[in-house]
């Protein structure tokens, strides 16, 4: 018999990639590093979308991570090219001194 | 003898032919006014000419087998309730319908209609064929005789009309023609401006008329919800007549001329009993039949120049004199008696509106009597005349004389139009001038317009034997004998201001008379010498001047007719009308509202009484302008204020201008500057706007533009969701 | 009636004026002459299948929807491409038919900026308004009602005059706040009309879904008019809660784009600064799209909250009438006088409309036409006028009959018809309105206020009239103006044979709406005791979806005879997956 990881342990596991993922979204200035970072806040919600899917014997789960790769995907294509062009016109890439849309 | 007048009252055609050709009689005219309204121009004069003058013609014409049929006693329309005699009708086809309303383009002519019929395209085309001259110089031609064919369009779908909605196709059809014919020279903003007058003055008698017609429906629709046995009357079982009514309302619609005559019928039960259903419940039938006749009456005087509304009609004649001639004097303004005379039955059921009629009625008269006494332009004079004979007329209608208010308007209809046209000879022949100080003498130089013209003012001053003796004395004599119950003393006072009025009407036509035609011609005369006009204009005037004493047969007693049991004699116009007015006499004779004299006696009294009186206001005019004023120059300092008052027509524009008008622009204009500019626009829609704008100005503070600041506050609402959600699920 | 062509003429008819768009972007930018015949052409081609659909509607019918098609296209929140027309919306298609050309005709000479990016702009008007009317699914409704707003703030944003801006704004601003709260009273009833599994925003299923606890309620406030709502049904009770609240949210939002007093304001604003192209449809169809929607779905939805709102309403409308004519009277600008006497003239089209009788609703659909008629050509007039003079202030003018008497012809005929001069199409209108609105439950004095604006109706035209083309010539500029060209005289002369034809033989056009306003006096008035109430003739009955959800472009199934059962959509299961038999949980 197969012994199962608990899908506890799972989640545990998306929260603290979650987290780590917020604390460099919050802190760190490079932009790179802020999108790695997105990337990996993303990919800890695709985990608990694929630790529920598999409790609950359902594909709906599955559907929705592949969604999210897709999207993450697409959104990192964008990004990316959002910080080339930034960093192309200021030099920088550091988002503290990217502050220009403001009031 | 006999045998012509079995001739005459052979029907020529089929009444059935008749009928169904009644459209003719308005298509003609309406197509004449199409091709010379479209193709006027390129046609050029003469064919514009004519088409319309031959538009009319052919109307006449018909109108005359028309009459011709309707004169055999064999003749008859057909109507929901039976054939009505000495009648013509056609239905063509409904016009529109919606619920349980409905209209038809139903025609039909009887002796009433029948006889405007003669009046409106018979004038109308001796006015055309004036005009011809008296436009000739005018390069607008093609406009003028488009919008006359047109008027004389409306002005027979008024008469033909077998309903009330389209009979005001034509009373705003002819209102339409009167504000386009006024303001025709448009370029006197003047002009322009008593067009424009005329038909919102109007407007405001059209409110009436149809606030009148919308409770008219309400009548008719809650005799459908009573019970049949209440409808009973003799002869008649109730179960039949509402089941007649009914069919009837489904064929024609509740405002259809028929429906009402039968409404009026089953009233004299009815009158004291409540609307039991329908918006008008709670009011008995009685008051609702008053209250719509004073708003028809409020229509009427808009239409007829009366008391509130007649302020328009001396300033119309800012038109064409032809026009002030068709439309102002014979045609139009009798829509109002017409009008009257068509819903007759209604009319006769309640006493308070016809004594309101009545002194309505002499109460103009008398005031547009006095205000013509000092009117200069001659064309003034003529029109505050037009309103004082109305008056007579309404007068006529209130003490329940409907045939000798009829009979004047056709005395009227030729005596009124031959002095306007007339009136627009000597200025034709005078280079326009329209001041009667600055005319004089001219009865040398234009002895057919003299003639004429004296004829006329003779009719209407009401001198034995012209036509407008018998018409006016007529009424005189009604308002005299007859008695509106609970209101005889309206009737008394209406006969003394008629009479007062009568002797005004001879004092200021004979002036008229005198300082245009008579004495020296004036030293500032535009023009040293007069000409008569040419014969396509005096033809005319000869015509009606004959007409004016030839129609004083209808006014003769001469018929003698079986009437209740013993033989009456009858004016002939009374006896003409008679099939027109059956229900009516039979609902006088029913209700007793209107007490009629048991004889007929006395004429010779009271026609001798009224004809001293002309004379004697006559001769005063005479000696007035003729003797007094030529050697004295000025009138005595103490009738200076009244002669003021008179002729600023005791200020009525001025008053209508500063209690009306005024207070209603300044109302508008207040309200856009106030309500829309300010309430609505200022607080509401750009206080909302300032409202948004004030926050999000303050908002827009928390907006760094550091985009980790922004996923930190996330981060923490995000937290704090958790946190109270955790909360919310733990004990 | 079956023809395979009769269930696609709607689609043509919405859609065409949007497949000449995609053609008339295919033209070079600078080629304004042949972008200008295309939108002709393409209107005139969307002219005639209005014209078609005209004729194949059968008045005497009793289906209430007819030329229907229905296509699945969201089965699952039950939203379907679903279109149809009874009487009164295959009128106002004809109307909006008509104006197409004349709209383009109109602008010809009047544009010449961005031609290309303006005659998109009225194609996908035209669409837009097209598929409002027709639609039967009230999502779809919506959508396009919306989708109005866009081309016509771009109308009057980028070729008006002066003051565009602010007017865009403001119009686009009054609209949406509306339209947005119509959204969420939309997405209630959604929710109310029908159980889970079951709903769908087709307007059958809204208003059958709505029907039973319409009658109760309305029966329940006839015993008790000061109950609580103890004592009813669910359903009753959520009608009896929010019933009142949902209809304000749709009363707002049809009642700006009416618009009523007091929320008109946007509109002289926008007629001012809109160029005439605007001005035309903006009065000719748009305002209503106002009116219709309260015919079609605020009242019928929730005709007891409607009769409990009628007083104000019909106090509203009379305030409206009385009011946009004392407006009129204070004006300077022509425009702006125009666009008040629409306010004067819609007050008539909702008075009647709530006076719940059937003469009142049969003039309030006529009056809808004829506004469309006599405003719209007013408007266009005036923007032949404004084209060669570019000044809107009757003090510009003064005495230009004598210059331009063809053109003063035409302006005062459609001034009659303005002013409802019988024997023109606006009498009939304002008669069965006047009417109906005595013969009905309000109080007459209010009928009677009404009929006032008769007069002040005839002041302010007449005055406008007289000052722009009687009198003296004044102005120097004046004296060079040139009469109508050909070009102008045909954009007109359908407005006028219009005003004849519509004045004369209404019946053929009261005719089509007969069945139309019948429906809607019963649904209004649906169990209030004063008619019967009678379930059969007030369900709506609509052809079910076809049974495969494919959006193919097969032909539907010939329509049935009006299956005597409502039409509901199958029921689906909501579930976004179909439920797959479980995985056995894993065992230790």
């Amino acid at each position: 018999m197969l012994q199962t990881v608990p899908t506890a342990n799972y989640l545990i596991l998306a929260a603290v990639l979650f987290s780590i993922g917020m604390v460099g979204v919050l802190l760190r200035r490079n932009a790179l590093v802020v999108f790695m970072c997105i990337e990996l806040m993303l990919n800890a919600a695709n985990l608990t979308f694929l630790a529920f899917a598999r409790e609950r014997g359902d594909v709906v789960g599955h559907l929705s991570a592949f969604f999210i790769i897709a999207v993450a995907a697409a959104e990192a294509a964008v990004g990316l090219a959002i910080v080339i062009s930034v960093f192309r016109s200021r030099g920088t890439v550091n988002i503290e001194e990217i502050q220009s849309m403001k009031h | 003898m006999e045998k012509l007048q079995l001739f005459f009252q052979t029907a020529p055609v089929d009444a059935q032919v008749a009928g169904n050709a009644l459209w003719l009689i308005i298509a003609l005219p309406l197509l004449g006014a199409f091709v010379s309204g479209v193709f006027g121009k390129i046609i050029g004069r003469q064919n514009t000419h004519l088409v319309a003058v031959g538009a009319v013609g052919g109307s006449f014409l018909l109108s005359l087998l028309v009459f011709w049929t309707i004169n055999d006693y064999r003749s008859m329309a057909s109507s929901p309730f039976g054939p009505v005699t000495y009648a013509v009708g056609g239905d063509f086809g409904t016009w529109f319908q919606a619920g349980t309303f409905k209209v038809t383009f139903g025609l039909m002519a009887d002796h009433l209609s029948g006889s405007m019929l003669l009046v409106i395209t018979g004038v109308g085309f001796l006015i055309h064929l004036y005009s011809t001259g008296y436009m000739s110089h005018d390069a607008g031609y093609w406009r003028f005789f488009a919008y006359l064919n047109l008027f004389v369009a409306a002005m027979l779908t008024l008469v033909l009309a077998d309903s009330l909605p389209l009979l005001f196709v034509g009373w705003e059809g002819v209102g339409m023609c009167s504000y386009l014919l006024i303001g025709f020279w448009y370029d006197d903003a003047q002009k322009a401006f008593a067009g424009r007058k005329a038909f919102i003055t109007n407007r405001v008698g059209d409110f009436g008329f149809l606030v009148a017609s919308f409770l008219l429906v309400l009548v008719v629709e809650s005799i459908t919800q009573l019970p049949v046995t209440s409808l009973n009357r003799g002869g008649a079982d109730g179960a039949t007549v509402a089941a007649r009514y009914g069919q009837a309302l489904q064929a024609k619609g509740p405002l259809a001329t028929s429906v009402l005559e039968e409404t009026a019928r089953m009233m004299p039960n009815l009158l004291t009993q409540d609307i039991a259903t329908g918006p008008l419940r709670g009011l008995s039938y009685g008051t609702a039949l008053t209250l719509i006749l004073l708003l028809f009456l409020l229509g009427a005087a808009g239409k007829s120049a009366q008391i509130p509304l007649y302020v328009w009609l001396p300033d119309a004649m800012a038109g064409p004199t032809p026009v002030s001639a068709l439309i102002h004097a014979a045609t139009m303004v009798t829509s109002g008696i017409y009008l009257f005379c068509r819903l007759s039955y209604l009319v006769v059921l309640s006493p308070t509106a016809m004594a309101v009629i009545a002194l309505i009625g002499a109460t103009t008269a008398l005031v547009a009597a006095l205000i013509a006494f000092t009117q200069t332009g001659i064309k003034k004079v003529l029109a505050y005349s037009t309103v004082s004979q109305l008056g007579f007329m309404f007068l006529g209608i209130g003490v329940g004389a409907f045939w000798a208010a009829f009979l004047h308007v056709v005395t009227h209809a030729f005596f009124k139009a031959c002095l306007f046209l007339g009136a627009g000879s000597v200025m034709h022949g005078n280079a326009d001038e329209e001041d009667i100080t600055k005319l004089g003498g001219v009865r040398k130089e234009m002895p057919v317009t003299w003639a004429t013209f004296l004829v006329a003012t003779l009719a209407i001053t009401g001198i034995v034997p012209l036509s407008g003796f018998f018409s006016k004395d007529a009424i005189l004599h009604a308002a005299h004998v007859n008695g509106i119950a609970g209101f005889e003393w309206a009737g008394h006072l209406a006969y003394w201001l008629g009479v007062v009025t009568a002797a005004g009407t001879s004092f200021y036509m004979m002036r008229l008379y005198f300082l245009t035609f008579e004495g020296e011609r004036a030293k500032d005369a535009k023009v040293p010498h007069a000409h008569e006009s040419s014969p396509v204009m005096t033809g005319p005037l000869v015509v009606l001047a004959v007409l004016s004493v030839v129609a004083l047969v209808h006014g003769l007693p001469i018929m003698h007719v079986q009437h209740g049991g013993h033989m009456v004699t009858q004016a002939l116009m009374e006896n003409f009308l008679d099939p027109v007015f059956r229900t009516t006499n039979d609902l006088i004779a029913q209700k007793n509202f209107v007490v009629l004299p048991k004889e007929h006696g006395g004429l010779l009294g009271a026609y001798v009484q009224a004809w001293l009186i002309a004379v004697a206001a006559g001769a005063l005019a005479f000696w007035v302008y003729r003797r007094y004023l030529p050697q004295v120059k000025k009138l005595p300092q103490a009738l200076e204020p009244l002669r003021k008052l008179s002729f600023n027509k005791f200020y009525v524009d001025e008053l209508y201008n500063a209690v009306l008008i005024r207070p209603l622009t300044f109302v508008a204009r207040a309200a856009h500057r106030i309500i829309d500019a300010v309430l609505i626009d200022g607080v509401m829609v750009r206080g909302t706007a300032w409202v948004t704008a004030r926050t999000g100005a303050v908002l827009r503070y928390l907006q760094t533009g550091d985009a980790q600041m922004y996923a930190a506050v996330m981060a923490v609402a995000l937290a704090g969701g958790l946190v109270w959600a955790l909360m919310k699920v733990m004990p | 009636m079956n023809s395979i062509y009769d269930s696609r003429i709607l689609n043509l008819v919405i859609f065409s004026p949007l497949l000449v768009a995609a053609l008339v972007m295919f033209l070079p930018k600078t080629e304004k002459g042949q972008i200008r015949a295309v939108t002709l052409g393409g209107m005139l081609l969307n002219l005639l299948t209005c014209l078609w659909a005209w004729s194949r509607f059968e008045p005497k019918s009793p289906v209430e929807f007819q030329l229907e098609y229905r296509l699945s296209w969201i089965d699952d929140i039950g939203l379907s491409y679903h279109v149809g027309v009874d009487g009164l919306a295959v009128a106002l298609v004809l109307l909006t038919g008509i104006l197409g050309p004349l709209v383009v005709l109109s602008s010809w000479t009047f544009v010449d900026e961005r031609v290309k990016e303006f005659h998109l702009a009225l194609l996908v008007l035209q669409t837009a308004m097209l598929g409002a009317v027709c639609a039967v699914d009230t999502l779809l409704f919506y959508v396009f009602f919306e989708a109005m707003l866009i081309p016509m703030y771009l109308l009057i944003g980028v070729w008006g005059s002066e003051e565009r801006q602010m007017a865009a704004m403001k119009f686009f601003l009054y609209t949406l706040v509306g339209s947005v709260l119509m959204l969420v009273a939309l997405l209630s009833v959604y929710f109310l009309a029908a159980p889970a599994g079951l709903r769908s925003f087709d307007y059958s299923t809204l208003y059958n879904g709505l029907m039973a606890a319409n009658r109760e309620l309305a029966q329940y406030v006839k015993a008790n008019p000061a109950g609580d709502g103890a004592g009813l049904s669910p359903a009753a009770l959520a009608l009896f809660r929010f019933g009142p609240y949902l209809f304000l949210a749709f009363a707002l939002a049809f009642a700006i784009k009416v618009p009523m007093f007091p929320l008109h304001t946007w509109l002289p604003d926008a007629h001012v600064q809109a160029p005439v192209a605007g001005s035309m449809v903006l009065a000719g169809v748009m305002l209503k799209m106002g009116t219709y929607g309260f015919w079609r779905f605020a009242i019928p939805l929730f005709p007891v909250a409607a009769r409990q709102f009628q007083l104000l309403l019909a106090a509203l409308a009379v305030v409206g009438i009385v009011y946009g004519a004392f407006m009129c009277l204070a004006q300077r600008d022509i425009k702006k006088l125009i666009a008040y006497s629409s306010v004067s003239h819609l007050g008539y089209c909702m008075l009647g409309m709530v006076a719940l009788t059937a003469e009142g609703a049969t003039g309030s659909a006529y009056q809808m036409l004829n506004h469309g008629v006599s405003t719209g050509a007013l408007f266009l007039l005036f923007g032949f006028l404004y084209e060669r003079r570019h000044a809107r202030l009757m003090s510009d003018y003064g005495g230009i009959a004598r210059v331009m008497p063809v053109f003063t012809a035409f302006f005062v005929i459609v001034t009659f018809s303005s002013v409802a001069v019988p024997g023109t199409n606006g009498f009939v209108g304002e008669f069965l309105v006047l009417l109906g609105t005595f013969k009905s439950n309000l109080p007459t004095w209010l009928a009677v206020v009404a009929t006032t604006a008769v007069i002040l109706g005839a002041a302010y035209m007449l005055w406008m009239v007289q000052k722009v083309f009687f009198g003296q010539l004044t102005h120097q500029e004046n004296l060079g103006l040139k009469d109508l060209g050909r070009r102008e005289v045909l954009a007109a002369a359908p407005f006028l044979l219009l005003i004849v034809v519509m004045g004369l033989r209404p019946q053929p056009f009261l005719d089509v709406l007969n069945q139309s306003t019948q429906r809607y006096v019963a649904r209004a008035q649906y169990a209030s005791g004063e008619t019967v109430a009678d379930d059969a003739k007030v369900r709506v009955y609509v052809r079910s979806l076809p049974k495969e959800a494919v959006a193919d472009a097969r032909p539907a199934a010939p329509a049935p005879a009006p299956v005597p059962q409502p039409a509901a959509l199958p029921a689906r299961p909501m579930r976004l997956i179909p439920a797959q038999p479980q995985l056995q949980p894993a065992t230790p």
